[in-house]
């Protein structure tokens, strides 16, 4: 393992990046001191990390972007702004942003990096961990999405809710190991809304270790939807840290597929008074796939409310791991914060841990976590079967009605069909 | 017994609800409150009973004699004062029995009567739910925990017999019942009614006081008692409604 | 009608820690500090055996390679382990033969803890073996037992009288190396009870065991083991006090439960060691390994715990259901006033088919408490049917407290069914101006609430303790509310 350490330290080296070159040697200096997290560290204890263990990613080269398609499974079907990531960099071939609305930018990173530079490497800072310390030493691109503030009374004014979805994909194709590190913001100013929808997908032993951060403004919205169907070799780690302020919204869903090894870890930090945080999600795991879904909602000012539900489906030898932790700090008096999450166990040798947590420190307050792991109801089963249907069949529309009752949550129509779509491939593939 | 005078009254959120009430009981004598949804009976009641979340702004209340709004909630209840509440509390854990003689037990303590150990209280008790033809089932439940609307205001309806307060408010403690349920809330009232205790009844209907003949029947209007009659100003108030009020109130 | 009596019992508040007087009694001390010949020094006190010394000297080589544990969600001063004594026994020219030897001070101090010695406990039914300090003082109703084949008595005397009892089953539940403070218990206990109960007999009576820490700067270190053989069932009940001290005191005690096939075990604690002052000064240091496990198919441990002393608790009873259709269940309530912390909660491991397990735990959290429940849950591959049920709920009295719910699921069968259900809240104004409004003070509705809050564990205990409990449910809360 200290190989490894070593490995990325050289390959820092190595590399030939041109900005932020104090700060990418601070982190990589700090990935350093950290090395990978053991399982002995709390935070930790259920994810197998073993595939970063066993062998190096170095970080894909510039340079580099195979000439790709855009698949068309992963478009999202309605107009939309598109912006393609390919192995970690805009492919501006792929990317279709149409006409932007005025006061909106959808950018890549690289350009606007070296004028946002001191922020971007905040959160490793802040932070003990040692992916957000190999990402601010390696990232060079990602999106940036900004809009300018709602003035009142200013002319012409913006409409406050983008006119068309924003479509992001993260494409990745690789014949040897490649680690992709990018960096992505998304900044909702005061009363602007918008829906997202990214998407993760690729093939080959690659590793996605990708950084967003998203601020959401006093009384904004942004709905984020993620599908996560990265290659069967693909290790995917996703690291999302949001900030709400007052009365913001932040609805988002996350639909977990692909990859050997995901881990999906949110950090929402409720600094305004009577936010809304909606974080829901679903992972179907088959075969030896590990997942891992962390998230802490952090209620640190009074009367806001937290809704989060992660149903997960584990079949064959699959891991799944639920860690939801929800804080409410003395200042935030009046929270109202339930926490459900819900497993499906369906291979003799599949495995759940989940570990719904509740730190409270604040009296006013209604908060509720609910956890439950079973097979699927045998007189529900038995019911449909009698109805005519055979084993197979039956189990399929449990576990779709099960899964999709989590894709339900999903606000927004397109980004529903998108994921109701996937889900029906997963199905069928499991039954071939 | 009660004289109230000039009572101004806000929510937390600095509503006024009331806003000037001037309302006198004597020992004896059972007054019935009317008026539309909104008008600050409620308030009223729980103002009387020391309920928190109401800020008094301006105004008195006299309780035999002594500054009733300067006693907290319990020592409001040990001097004799009862609240039948619209919206009976569930006290999941806490038996029924158990709740009502710790309570009894309070009460007499302040009379300087002695307490009634669980033979005795038993005793009462059953001879009370006797006399008010209520199931003695009710004894053994946690306190209001899966009643109906019915059995939650025939428990206050009970308490209030075993209690024997001097005042007793009862807010809307008719609403939503059914006629035998009535009956009970009436027969209650009645059995209470003597030279030395006094009654008010918050109501929206005059339907209870075909059972229970107040001595004077009030209406509040936008926190303000508007009328006062007898009877009758109840009857007038069934055929009319209470939108002839509001010209009564923007004066 | 027993919820009614017990409301008589539910005495006046403002009295404050009633038990944080102190015995004048000549005590025999070791002195302070922990090596290999402190150990050397308890294990020749009580005569014991080689094979039981090399077992103390094996663990503390095993304490000396591990490190105080940090996950759990306590702020613990840092404790030094050679600034205390490890042994402490009132002084005596023999061991009592019966109650008329035991020193009459000693006796004085258990009537004023208001447990059954003597002629009281034969009206109470209840057999009592009590530790003062680190020895065992009495146990009443040997005689009794002993014509059904129960063996009720000291840990000691166990060692003495029944080695082979003793040696077969001590650290087969709690292994000597099991975690820091266990392996430090295992070096250096030095008394406990000890109880066997033989096949088929049912225990007759509660038995029971009440702990009491009397000297200053004396850790406690007792160690009970339970064994209830095939087809046996004992209820066991244990409290625990302690004078009022500044300085904190360390309590390590292990408890181990065997059952068997087809037995049943109860195992209570209401624990009310000194908490500490107001301001946080003083107070036990609890730091418990309890476990049971159950050994035969249709066995079943029972633990309910009421926690309302300490400055800070530490403590997982557990159960390793490791019998076909075995029973584990865990009911606590666990307050924290003022500067307490507890963190705690149980663990059930579900090793055999169709094994069932229950967690009811209710938290409160008051003044500026923290309160945090830790539980695991695992299901092994082979535990074909298990079932868990867990609620968790937490109450919260005042904005300076904390309430905590941490538990663990892990679960590697499909036919497993678990469920975990927590809830946390403030106590309700509406419920408080209700019983105000019925003539209860403040204090009293308090109580009345939280005491129907923790119902469905108080419960689960025996009628005397039940009582007991919620008269300590209404003192640890006291000043609790402006």
């Amino acid at each position: 393992m200290s190989d490894i350490r070593t490995g990325y330290i050289e390959a820092f080296q190595k590399q030939r990046a041109k900005s932020r070159e104090a700060a990418r040697r601070a982190a990589i200096a700090r990935f350093g001191e950290l090395g990978l997290p053991t399982r002995r560290a709390e935070n930790w204890r259920f994810t197998n990390l073993r595939p970063l263990e066993q062998r190096l990613f170095p970080p894909a080269p510039a340079g580099t972007v195979p000439a790709a398609t855009l698949p068309p499974l992963y478009r999202l079907g309605v107009p939309s702004h598109r912006f393609v990531l390919v192995n970690g960099r805009f492919a501006p071939a792929l990317s279709d942003m149409g006409d932007l609305p005025l006061g909106v930018s959808l950018r890549p990173l690289a350009e606007s990096a070296p004028a946002l530079a001191p922020a971007l490497d905040a959160p490793f800072l802040r932070e003990s961990n040692p992916f957000l310390a190999l990402n601010a030493a390696f990232f060079e691109d990602g999106f940036d999405l900004s809009m300018t503030d709602v003035v009142a009374g200013e002319q012409p004014s913006p409409p406050p809710e983008l006119d068309r979805p924003i479509e992001i994909l993260h494409l990745a194709a690789a014949a040897n190991p490649v680690s992709l590190h990018t960096r992505n913001r998304l900044c909702i100013p005061p009363g602007r809304r918008c829906t997202i929808v990214e998407t993760f997908a690729g093939s080959g032993p690659y590793w996605t270790n990708a950084v967003l951060e998203i601020a959401i403004g006093d009384g904004a919205a942004l709905r984020h939807i993620v599908l996560q169907d990265e290659g069967k070799e693909a290790v995917h780690l996703g690291h999302r840290r949001i900030r709400l302020g007052a009365g913001a919204r932040y609805d988002g869903f996350t639909l977990a597929l692909g990859s050997q090894l995901s881990r999906q870890d949110t950090i929402v930090t409720i600094e305004g008074e009577r936010a809304e945080c909606l974080l829901n999600g679903a992972y179907l795991l088959r075969g030896s796939q590990e997942a891992t879904i962390a998230t802490l909602i952090d209620h640190a000012a009074p009367g806001s409310a937290t809704r989060e539900v992660f149903k997960g489906v584990v079949a064959d030898r699959a891991h799944g791991v639920f860690q939801g932790k929800i804080v409410v700090r003395q200042a935030a008096q009046k929270t109202d914060a339930h926490q459900l999450n819900k497993n499906l166990l369906l291979g003799r040798q599949a495995v759940v841990d989940t570990k719904p947590e509740l730190e409270i420190y604040a009296d006013d307050v209604k908060c509720s976590h609910g956890a439950a792991i079973g097979d699927l109801d045998e007189n529900a089963l038995f019911y449909l079967r009698a109805r005519g249907l055979t084993a197979a069949e039956a189990r399929r529309m449990l576990i779709d009605a099960f899964a999709g009752e989590a894709i339900d949550l999903v606000a927004d129509g397109a980004a529903r069909s998108y994921l109701r779509r996937h889900l029906e491939r997963w199905l069928a593939a499991r039954e071939e | 017994m009660l004289e109230i005078t000039n009572l101004h009254a806000r929510l937390a959120d600095g509503r006024e609800i009331l806003k000037g009430v001037d309302l006198t009981v004597k020992a004896g004598e059972v007054h019935a409150i009317m008026g539309p949804n909104g008008s600050g009976k409620s308030t009223l009641a729980g103002v009387l009973a020391g309920r928190p979340g109401y800020e008094v702004t301006a105004g008195s209340v006299a309780y035999e004699g002594r500054d009733l709004l300067a006693l907290a909630p319990d020592e409001r209840a040990r001097e004799g004062l009862f609240l039948a509440f619209q919206y009976p509390v569930e006290i999941p854990g806490v038996n029924n029995m158990y709740f009502l003689r710790a309570a009894l037990n309070a009460v007499r303590r302040q009379r300087g009567e002695a307490e009634l150990d669980a033979g005795q209280f038993l005793k009462a008790a059953r001879a009370k739910l006797k006399l008010l033809d209520i199931g003695e089932d009710l004894l053994q439940r946690p306190v209001n925990v899966g009643f109906s609307g019915g059995e939650k205001k025939r428990n206050e309806i009970f308490q209030m017999a075993m209690l024997e307060p001097k005042l007793a408010i009862l807010d809307e403690t008719d609403s939503g019942l059914d006629i035998d349920a009535l009956r009970v809330v009436a027969n209650g009232v009645n059995k209470l009614r003597s030279p030395e205790r006094a009654a008010i009844l918050i109501t929206h209907y005059q339907r209870l006081l075909d059972y229970v003949v107040p001595d004077v029947v009030h209406v509040l209007s936008h926190g303000r008692i508007v009328r006062s009659g007898d009877k009758s100003l109840a009857t007038e108030l069934e055929c009319r409604g209470y939108a002839f009020l509001d010209d009564a109130a923007a004066e | 009608m027993s919820s009614v009596e017990a409301l008589d019992t539910i005495g006046p508040l403002g009295q404050g820690y009633k038990y944080g007087f102190v015995t004048a009694i000549d005590a025999e001390t070791a002195p302070p500090g922990l090596d290999e010949s402190t150990i050397r020094f308890i294990s020749a006190k009580k005569r014991e055996p080689d094979w039981l010394l090399d077992w103390r000297l094996q663990s503390f080589r095993a304490w000396q390679k591990m490190a105080q544990p940090e996950w759990a969600k306590l702020r613990i001063a840092p404790i030094d382990y050679q600034a205390a004594t490890y042994y402490s026994a009132p002084k005596k020219k023999e061991g009592p033969k019966s109650l008329d030897e035991v020193d009459p001070e000693l006796l004085k101090t258990y009537e004023k803890l208001g447990i059954p010695l003597g002629e009281r406990a034969a009206l109470a039914g209840v057999a009592v073996d009590a530790v003062f300090d680190s020895v065992s003082v009495a146990t009443t109703f040997k005689a009794q037992l002993a014509e059904l084949g129960i063996i009720f008595c000291s840990f000691g005397e166990a060692v003495q009288e029944h080695p082979e009892l003793v040696r077969k089953y001590l650290g087969t539940v709690v292994p000597q190396g099991d975690n820091f403070f266990a392996a430090l218990n295992s070096a250096v206990f030095s008394d406990g009870s000890f109880a066997y109960i033989p096949p088929g007999v049912r225990c007759p009576m509660e038995l029971s065991t009440y702990f009491r820490i009397n000297a200053a700067k004396t850790g406690q270190f007792e160690r009970t083991l339970l064994i209830a053989d095939k087809g046996a069932y004992v209820s066991y009940l244990e409290g625990c006090t302690a004078p009022q001290r500044d300085e904190n005191q360390l309590h390590a005690a292990v408890v181990e439960l065997v059952a068997l096939e087809g037995a049943e075990i109860k195992y209570a604690t209401v624990q009310n060691w000194y908490p500490g002052d107001a301001e946080g000064k003083g107070g036990i240091y609890n730091f418990v390994t309890k476990r049971g496990a159950c050994r035969g198919a249709k066995a079943k441990i029972s633990w309910t715990q009421v926690e309302t002393g300490s400055a800070i608790t530490w403590k997982y009873p557990s159960c390793i259901l490791e019998g076909d259709d075995s029973v584990g269940e865990f009911y606590s309530v666990a307050i924290t006033n003022n500067l307490q912390q507890a963190d705690t909660g149980t663990k059930m491991i579900h090793i055999g088919k169709n094994t069932r397990s229950t967690i009811i735990s209710k938290g409160i959290s008051a003044g500026r408490g923290q309160n945090t429940y830790r539980g695991l849950v695992r299901v092994q591959p082979k535990a074909q049917g298990a079932r868990n049920y867990t609620q968790c709920d937490s109450l919260l009295i005042g904005d300076r407290c904390g309430a905590h719910t941490v538990p663990y699921l892990e679960i590697r069968n499909p036919s497993a069914r678990v469920e975990h259900e927590a809830t946390t809240s403030k106590i309700s104004e509406d419920q408080l101006f209700y019983c105000r409004q019925r003539g209860l003070s403040q204090e009293d509705a308090l109580s009345l609430i939280v005491n129907g809050f923790c119902k469905e564990v108080l419960k689960e205990l025996p009628m005397e303790f039940a009582v007991e409990a919620q008269k300590l449910l209404a003192v640890s809360l006291e000043g609790s509310v402006g």
